[in-house]
């Protein structure tokens, strides 16, 4: 028993348990709590995720060490391909079909670029840290993918990757004063990348810095989400009695706004309990962060912690209207099979590194 | 922190980080708070407006019933195929749907993509469908999306050119959903008794509009059925007979109860097609006729009364005392009043005649004495006793009050003081005087039932007129005497000599100065609108007085000639009923 649940892991197992019982739930009132084959299909996911954790975890850590920059390679190669041959799929290209799962390197390739990254910090002297050149290589390792899936186009996902990035060269020593220069310089020159961005995606900015400009259009979404968050209340409509969402008034419910349906059945103590479980994990990850000896494994902890917590915040901030609609889906609870092994995986890593100091 | 050199630096690094992921999880909680818990009543409201929809559902309208027992004004149920406004994506998979199954032409289909563009919320597919088509509908509806059949009721009025300005018609008012309102007739009079209340439903519908469940609903109240006192064969009977002339209206009234038994205009109209069926050159057909169809012309237009109103100058003189009945005076053809010679219609003369002979042959020159004698102010008290110069509460909307002119209208209406030869032609009901054909009834009936309160009815049971005000029965019947005359051997005594026993009073009221050559012209040489307004009222039968009929016929030539035929045909057929 002990092989399968190891003890020292009591309060992740806890927070994990926490978050897929949500999950279920969540998916099973989005499905207006219909016992179909969508639901199967979900827990039948939580199973294959807990099944991939469980033998991540028992990997020897070093072949991650060893293994990262293949990895990476691996992903690389695969987001060309999906450039190149990928199928088409809501106008994006982000899939590849590998006929009994569509497989999306974009996600993957935020595990590599964190493996890759804490794989290259790790080998260097604390002196190099210090300087300036030796940060360029993460930076491009960072910028190719996020140009590649920015081009899918998939703006979403390339800023969060971007941010994990650059957060990974934050900590681990990017000289401070160049680093609020490079920030503050992009900020500047963001209005310049409007030209570079795809009619719907200037329909969503400016859809979210004007919300009423187009009700029954684009700001339909954000409009219905917040309806259906905002009738939550204290304690929400209850269990499978979210109007919003159980109408079809709210759009995507399943996956990027599955936020939106527990908060409108679950009112604004659920929304919390959400948000609590999401930085607990976020948390729990920085822990052993802080508390393992690796190198390796503390660059890749940290990046971990914080690849869940910029999901989480770009989702919920999506969906109550805080940022325009980017399509992020909410860790462990949206709907589909990729971002959940992703974060699986995650989970499994860092467990892994927890074994091995 | 990775450089085991400078622990602080890392550490502080790593603080920020925190720091930045505590205040962006501070603002998601604020947010989050501002949104559930400071704003929730109106994302409820929003809530809720997004998934009820309010129907209402349309009472019953109360019908008209005849005497008899007919149902004039009844409703026919109405299929109708409604879509709510949708997206484009379920607008099109419902069009295909509903094409498989209707046959919607090309022109439906342009007036359909037409509505859509405006914001009305929902649209009409088609109306009035066929019990076929209802059926192929009623298979398909559960596919349909935000689609439904709504049940409405029309309006249907039997023998609708016959009660057409009696009963009147109903249209849909602007901003009131699609509750029918009468616009005319007693629809008009009696709305609110026929209109009911309307009923609604709660219904939760999908964000397709497709309806989900009922939340609540209010029954509608009907409305009550209104029965009228018209007679509808009767009714029927007199427009038959009316209907050969171009204009014409008729009254006919119970004087023992003072219910109006048949009340008929001509040229009439069809209500049903006002009532919701029409199209545009219909309703221009009907609007610019130059006949005015949709006037009523019994209570509703004004005429000069012509020589019944004799019967009025005739009492007063007599209750005044400017004259008895057996005082003659001469008529010689005409009165002579300052330069201008009044004729007498007969230019020879009656010779010297009492008032029986006078209203027997109609003499004008009697007359135009005896209003010199009365004086104005005189004809007017006894005109008003009679029910002239106002409405006579008939339930019908706008009915005409008539014009009794006075000096001081004509001061206050022209400015300039009253002249002696207007009291003459006041006498003969020429001049300035108008009244309505109803008006005209009226005045029978109060002579007839020696009431001054007599007062006329639509409604079963309706007006029930306490009698205080009694009239001289003396001079009353010598009144009555005389227009028995008329109709033994007087102007009427043609058409109106019959074993029962018919009193009326013929009357031919000019409708222009008669110029030198046309005297004694046949009426039908003339054009059409230079002719006289034909009049006949009486009463029958004699000895038991109890149906007063007045006829009129707009430019019909002499009373005695069109009018009084037409009204001994109704007498004939009321009192062998």
């Amino acid at each position: 028993m002990r092989v399968f649940f190891p003890s020292e892991f009591k309060i992740l197992f806890v927070i994990l348990f926490g978050l897929l019982l949500v999950s279920f739930l969540g998916q099973y009132s989005a499905f207006n709590g219909c016992w179909d084959g969508h639901v199967q299909r979900h827990i039948v996911r939580i199973i294959a995720g807990v099944v991939v954790m469980w033998c991540i975890y028992a990997v020897d850590f070093k072949f991650w060490i060893n293994f990262a920059y293949v990895f990476y390679a691996f992903v690389f190669v695969s987001l060309i391909i999906v450039d190149l041959l990928g199928i088409m799929k809501l106008g994006a290209q982000r899939w590849i079909d590998l006929y009994f799962f569509t497989f999306q390197p974009s996600e993957l390739m935020k595990l590599a670029l964190i493996l890759s990254l804490a794989r290259y910090y790790s080998l260097l002297s604390p002196l190099e840290m210090t300087e300036c050149k030796y940060h360029i290589s993460p930076i491009f390792l960072t910028l190719l993918p996020s140009i590649l899936i920015f081009k899918q186009p998939d703006l979403g996902t390339a800023g969060l990757l971007l941010c994990v990035g650059l957060g990974i060269v934050f900590l681990a020593g990017f000289p401070l004063k160049i680093f609020a220069t490079l920030i503050i310089s992009c900020i500047a020159l963001c209005p310049l990348g409007w030209f570079y961005l795809r009619d719907y995606q200037k329909n969503r900015i400016l859809t979210f810095l004007e919300p009423d400009r187009d009700p029954l259009g684009t700001g339909y979404h954000i409009l219905q989400s917040k309806i259906a968050i905002g009738s939550g209340h204290v304690f929400g409509r209850g269990f499978l009695q979210g109007t919003q969402s159980k109408l079809n008034f709210l759009p995507e419910k399943n996956t990027d706004f599955i936020f939106t349906t527990i908060a409108e059945e679950t009112g604004f103590v659920g929304a919390l309990f959400v948000l609590f479980l999401f930085l607990s994990l976020c948390g729990y990850m920085f822990w052993a962060a802080a508390e393992v000896r690796l190198r390796f494994a503390k660059i890749m902890c940290y990046g971990l912690g914080m690849l869940v917590f910029l999901h989480v915040f770009v989702n919920v901030a999506m969906v109550v209207g805080l940022l325009p609609i980017v399509g992020i889906p909410l860790p462990f609870l949206s709907y589909g099979g990729n971002a959940m092994i992703m974060f699986m995986i995650g989970c499994g890593l860092v467990m892994s590194a927890q074994k091995k100091y | 922190m990775l450089s085991n050199g400078s622990q602080n630096d890392a550490k502080f690094r790593v603080r920020i980080i925190i720091g930045i992921i505590s205040l962006l999880s501070a603002v998601l909680v604020f947010h989050l708070y501002w949104l559930q818990i400071s704003n929730a009543e109106k994302y409820s409201l929003m809530s809720n407006k997004n998934r009820i929809k309010l129907l209402p559902i349309l009472p019953k309208r109360g019908r008209v019933i005849s005497a008899d027992g007919k149902i004039i004004a009844g409703n026919v149920c109405r299929h109708k195929l409604v879509m709510d406004r949708c997206g484009e994506k379920v607008f099109h998979e419902n069009m295909e749907l509903l094409n498989q199954c209707l046959d919607l032409t090309d022109e439906d289909n342009m007036r359909i993509s037409d509505l859509r563009k405006t914001k009305i919320p929902f649209i009409v597919i088609k109306d009035g469908l066929s019990w076929d088509e209802y059926a192929k509908l009623s298979m398909m509806l559960f596919r349909l999306n935000g689609v439904f059949v709504e049940n409405t009721y029309v309006r249907d009025y039997k023998m609708p050119l016959e009660f057409s300005h009696v009963v009147g018609y109903v249209s849909k008012d602007v901003g009131k959903m699609q509750i029918l309102s009468g616009k005319t007739g007693i629809e008009a009079t009696f709305n609110r008794q026929l209109v009911g209340k309307a009923g609604n439903v709660q219904t939760e519908v999908n964000a397709a509009g497709k309806r989900v469940r009922v939340i609540s609903s209010e029954d509608p109240v009907d409305g009550k059925d209104i029965v009228v006192t018209i007679d509808s064969e009767l009714q029927k009977y007199v427009y038959g007979l009316l209907s050969l002339e171009k204009a014409a209206a008729c009254v006919v009234l119970d004087i023992s109860n003072g219910e109006v038994l048949a009340m008929v205009s001509v040229p009439s109209f069809d209500p049903n097609l006002i009532s919701g069926r029409m199209t545009y050159s219909q309703w221009q057909a009907i609007a610019h006729d130059p006949m005015f169809p949709m006037m009523n012309r019994a209570a509703c237009c004004s005429y000069p009364p012509g020589s019944i109103f004799k019967i009025v100058v005739a009492f007063a003189a007599l209750s005044e005392g400017a004259t008895s009945p057996q005082d003659k005076i001469l008529c010689a053809g005409g009165v002579k009043l300052d330069d201008r010679v009044f004729h007498c219609w007969n230019r020879k003369g009656h010779g010297k005649i009492n008032l029986y002979d006078a209203l027997k042959f109609s003499c004008d020159c009697y007359f135009f004495e005896a209003a010199k004698k009365l004086g104005i102010n005189a004809i007017v008290k006894y005109a008003q006793k009679f029910g002239f110069g106002a409405e006579t509460g008939i339930e019908i909307p706008n009915e005409s009050a008539g014009l009794l002119p006075s000096k001081q209208w004509k001061f206050l209406r022209y400015g300039t003081s009253w002249k002696p030869y207007e009291t003459m032609l006041a006498g003969i009901g020429q001049g300035a005087l108008l009244a309505t054909l109803m008006q005209s009834a009226v005045m029978l009936g109060k002579l007839y039932t020696g009431n001054y309160d007599f007062c006329p009815t639509l409604i079963k049971g309706g007006q029930k007129y306490v009698a205080v005000n009694p009239i001289n029965r003396e001079q009353s019947a010598v009144i009555i005497e005389a227009l028995r005359q008329v109709c033994a051997s007087g102007t009427a005594s043609r058409s109106c000599r019959t074993d029962y026993g018919i009193s009326g009073k013929t009357g031919s009221s000019q409708v222009r100065t008669i110029k030198s050559h046309e005297v004694g012209m046949d009426q039908k040489l003339l054009q059409w609108k230079m002719r006289d307004h034909a009049f006949f009222v009486g009463c029958a039968p004699n000895k038991n007085p109890r149906y007063v009929v007045a006829v009129l016929v707009e430019h019909g030539g002499g009373g005695a000639h069109v009018a009084a035929p037409i009204a001994r045909k109704i007498f004939d057929r009321l009192t062998t009923k």
